[in-house]
């Protein structure tokens, strides 16, 4: 943004102040990645904890329900929000959307550092719920009246989400500016990669569907704290206000989770196998818009227990089932890339590979979640906890991961790939199976989620035992992959410009890692140009 | 993308851009915002209330002056699609306007007697002034706008000046009607209808803040000679947002 006589000065310009202060689209998106890996290791924490707890019947580790709540508060709203979608729409698309594009940055870099740094300071913000009295303890649901009766501190949870929302918003504005303005000119809308699409989706909910779960928590802190009425029934609130308004946001944002890991399978499974993204325009179009379009009307199958009208739960179980159809598209088109493919398998391609299964199962066993007369036995219990695990955190965690081993080689030079993270990749993959497979079963027979404590169904102990075994695998299958993360940065095996020969721009035309302005010089494209033009 | 912004990225490609403006505004919101509230609300603690609020509003002013004058002296990558983004960042504005309003009906239209026990006599005549006000401030921006575009700084000063007295005369209004319904025991708390009126007409009058906050951040430098007209545009482009905005608050709030 400096004029050229502003050059000079910047001659001298310490390495910490170009990193700390960095309008860079690149270093803001290695900022988003360390703020959502160190979220993630937080978070993975927590999760052991509540395994450990959850091991056997009674009281071990944990001491109090309150402490519990506080543990599943942070590892819910931190996996979510400060792992999985600035790890996504954060780290991927600000490193690697501009370079698709050929753009040498974002529409409104400084903006772009703006949305990081509310990213860093909402993790303080969660971070100081360890050190204050009264710590919020409301899940990262944050239902009233509970929220708004609790000593907690529940205006930590609002602002949060707020700096959170924020952030989110500006980088939707900001990236969808720069993909309709910036693409290299002769670039035209079908011939984006599909991470650009994804991406560009997931923006379009976040700038339509935040700003309702910035009202909700808003009037939550109104309601608390200045004695508005907006969910007190007693006063002619209405308390299920809050939930509509909620998931009015929440399930569409299981979508900004989803579609840019699905971006990221496409550009692997793609490359991998030298092969063009299958059935391209129906993806996009059918698939990834389709999601879009379907979106904001499934949410009250996360209500079917509490008492919507009979007309109200048959149109969204309709329209749920109908999300299957464009998934089923994005599906169909995965396995299409593959066929008859020339696959390349490395360690990113293998969870690209696992994500396939964990997409199909995640999947299916949310088919009965979509029925509001099996809801009504499976809601509240364990087997809720393992679907959306399996679809949304395991699914978009494994493909976020497999798209750092893609990308390493473009952001360090190196290589990750190699026995460690084989081995770690292996960790991790039996792990997640070896601990939610048992509560898919558990929460069948009745296994209660949220329980700290399961006195009464003491014939589930054998079951949460295997789950935290299983749990334990994945904890060190994932200290093997930050370990091998951090030596390869370093000393990993030297790659060149192009391993994995892509035809994307950022493969392309870029040094590893691309210098300041991206490009040497400026990218234009014909129209016969496509990411993934691999002649057979 | 344009031939002139291809120009000005060659300049970009030699050394990392930084500013320190964007982490300092964050910085500020942070204090003025989640820790003041927590300290006054919270923990009631007047002392840390004072000092996180004084920390946050330095920082935010420190932030948004080092950045309007970086927006003013240096040339961006593209020029211009500011005026693209803001009405994307609109879209999200009305989205959030809309979900007080769902709010407000879901309760309005569960009740049997409007207005609930509790509610004084509100008066329709403020709500007809405040409205006059601002929207005659519409058009006294876009008359300061047209000067400017015809090379009439002065001009556009002027209208600047009288569109910013218009805004604050209509928060003085907004603030005089919440002192008197105050005095009449119509407080927040009082009813849903209390609850849905402070909490909407407050939100909006907040975007009236950010609106006047934004035109002084163009009048400062305009009076000493400088303007970016994207910056401009933008200004008065969310000015007459926050006025179509209004014309649903007072008409779902107060005459209905």
């Amino acid at each position: 943004m400096n004029t050229p006589s502003a050059t000079a000065g910047h001659a001298a310009t310490p390495a910490w102040k170009e990193w700390l202060f960095t309008t860079d689209h690149k270093r803001i998106g290695v900022l988003y990645l360390v703020g959502s890996m160190a979220a993630f290791g937080v978070a993975g924490l927590m999760a052991l904890i509540i395994r450990l707890e959850q091991m056997n019947v009674g009281m071990q580790y944990i001491t109090s329900g309150t402490q519990y709540n506080g543990f599943l508060y942070f590892h819910g709203a931190a996996m979510i929000l400060a792992f999985l979608i600035p790890g996504l729409t954060g780290f991927a698309a600000n490193y690697f959307l501009p370079l698709m594009i050929g753009a040498r940055d974002v529409a409104f870099p400084r903006i772009n550092a703006f949305s990081v740094w509310l990213f860093y300071f909402a993790i303080v913000l969660a971070l100081l719920s360890f050190v204050i009295p009264d710590a919020p303890d409301i899940m990262w649901t944050g239902y009233p009246p509970y929220s708004i009766t609790t000593a907690g501190n529940t205006s930590f949870y609002v602002f949060t989400v707020h700096l959170l929302g924020f952030s989110s918003i500006l980088g939707a504005v900001n990236f969808l500016v720069t993909v309709i303005y910036m693409r290299a000119p002769g670039m035209g809308w079908n011939q984006l990669n599909m991470f650009t699409w994804t991406t560009v989706a997931a923006f379009v909910l976040q700038l339509i569907f935040i700003p309702v779960l910035a009202a909700a928590v808003t009037l939550l802190l109104f309601d608390k704290y200045l004695g508005t009425h907006f969910y007190d029934p007693s006063a002619g609130g209405d308390v299920l206000l809050y939930q509509n308004l909620f998931w009015f946001y929440s399930h569409p944002a299981v979508y900004v989770i989803f579609l840019p890991a699905v971006g990221i399978l496409f550009e692997i499974l793609s490359t991998m196998g030298k092969n063009a993204v299958f059935n391209y325009k129906a993806a996009v179009y059918g698939g990834i818009w389709g999601i879009v379009g379907i979106a904001g009307i499934v949410w009250i199958h996360h209500l079917y227990v509490t008492g919507m009208p009979d007309w109200l739960r048959l149109g969204h179980m309709v329209t749920t089932l109908l999300i299957s159809v464009p998934v089923g598209i994005l599906t169909l088109s995965m396995w299409g890339t593959l066929w008859k493919a020339a696959i390349t398998y490395n360690t990113a391609m293998m969870y690209a590979v696992s994500c396939l299964y964990l997409i199909l199962l995640g999947g299916l066993t949310g088919i009965p979640l979509a029925l509001p007369s099996l809801t009504l036995h499976l809601s509240e219990t364990s087997y809720v906890h393992a679907h959306f695990h399996f679809i949304m955190a395991l699914f978009s965690a494994f493909a976020l991961f497999g798209g750092i081993y893609y990308w390493f080689p473009k952001m360090t030079g190196r290589y990750a790939d190699g026995a460690v993270a084989t081995l770690s990749f292996w960790c991790n993959f039996i792990g997640v199976n070896v601990t939610f497979w048992p509560l898919f079963i558990i929460g069948v027979e009745g296994m209660p989620r949220r329980y700290w404590d399961y006195q009464m169904f003491p014939q589930f102990e054998s079951y949460h035992h295997i789950a935290t075994y299983g749990a334990f695998i994945v904890g060190f299958g994932m200290l093997l992959q930050f370990g091998n993360f951090i030596y390869s940065a370093v000393a990993g095996k030297k790659a060149p410009l192009n391993p994995w020969n892509s035809q994307s721009l950022e493969w392309t035309h870029t040094q590893s890692p691309p210098g300041p302005g991206n490009f040497i010089d400026d990218v234009v494209v014909d129209e016969n140009w496509s990411p993934y033009n691999y002649s057979k | 993308m344009t031939t002139d912004a291809h120009a000005s990225a060659h300049a970009h490609a030699h050394h990392w851009e930084w500013s320190w403006a964007p982490m300092a505004v964050v910085a500020g919101t942070f204090f003025l915002l989640p820790i003041t509230f927590a300290a006054f609300f919270v923990y009631d603690n007047s002392m840390a209330t004072a000092i996180a609020g004084g920390l946050g509003v330095v920082l935010v002013l420190a932030g948004v002056a080092k950045w309007v004058d970086e927006g003013l002296t240096q040339v961006p990558l593209i020029a211009n699609v500011s005026t693209i983004g803001l009405p994307i960042f609109i879209v999200s504005e009305i989205f959030i306007f809309l979900s007080l309003f769902a709010s407000y009906w879901m309760m309005r239209l569960g009740v049997t007697s409007w207005p609930p026990e509790g509610t004084p006599e509100i008066s329709k005549i403020i709500p007809l002034v405040m409205t006059v006000i601002l929207v005659t401030s519409s058009f006294t921006i876009h008359i300061g706008e047209e000067k400017l575009e015809h090379g009439d700084r002065s001009g556009f000063n002027k209208w600047l000046i009288i569109t910013i007295v218009l805004g604050t005369l209509f928060l003085g209004l907004s603030m005089y009607e919440y002192n008197h319904l105050i005095h009449l025991d119509f407080v927040p708390s009082t009813n849903i209808y209390s609850t849905a009126f402070y909490s909407i007409t407050g939100f909006h009058a907040s975007h009236v803040f950010i609106g006047l906050a934004v035109f002084i951040a163009v009048l400062i430098p305009s009076l000493g000679g400088r303007t970016n007209k994207a910056f401009v545009t933008c200004a008065s482009v969310y000015w007459h947002f926050v006025d179509i905005i209004w014309f649903f608050v007072a008409s779902q709030l107060y005459f209905w």
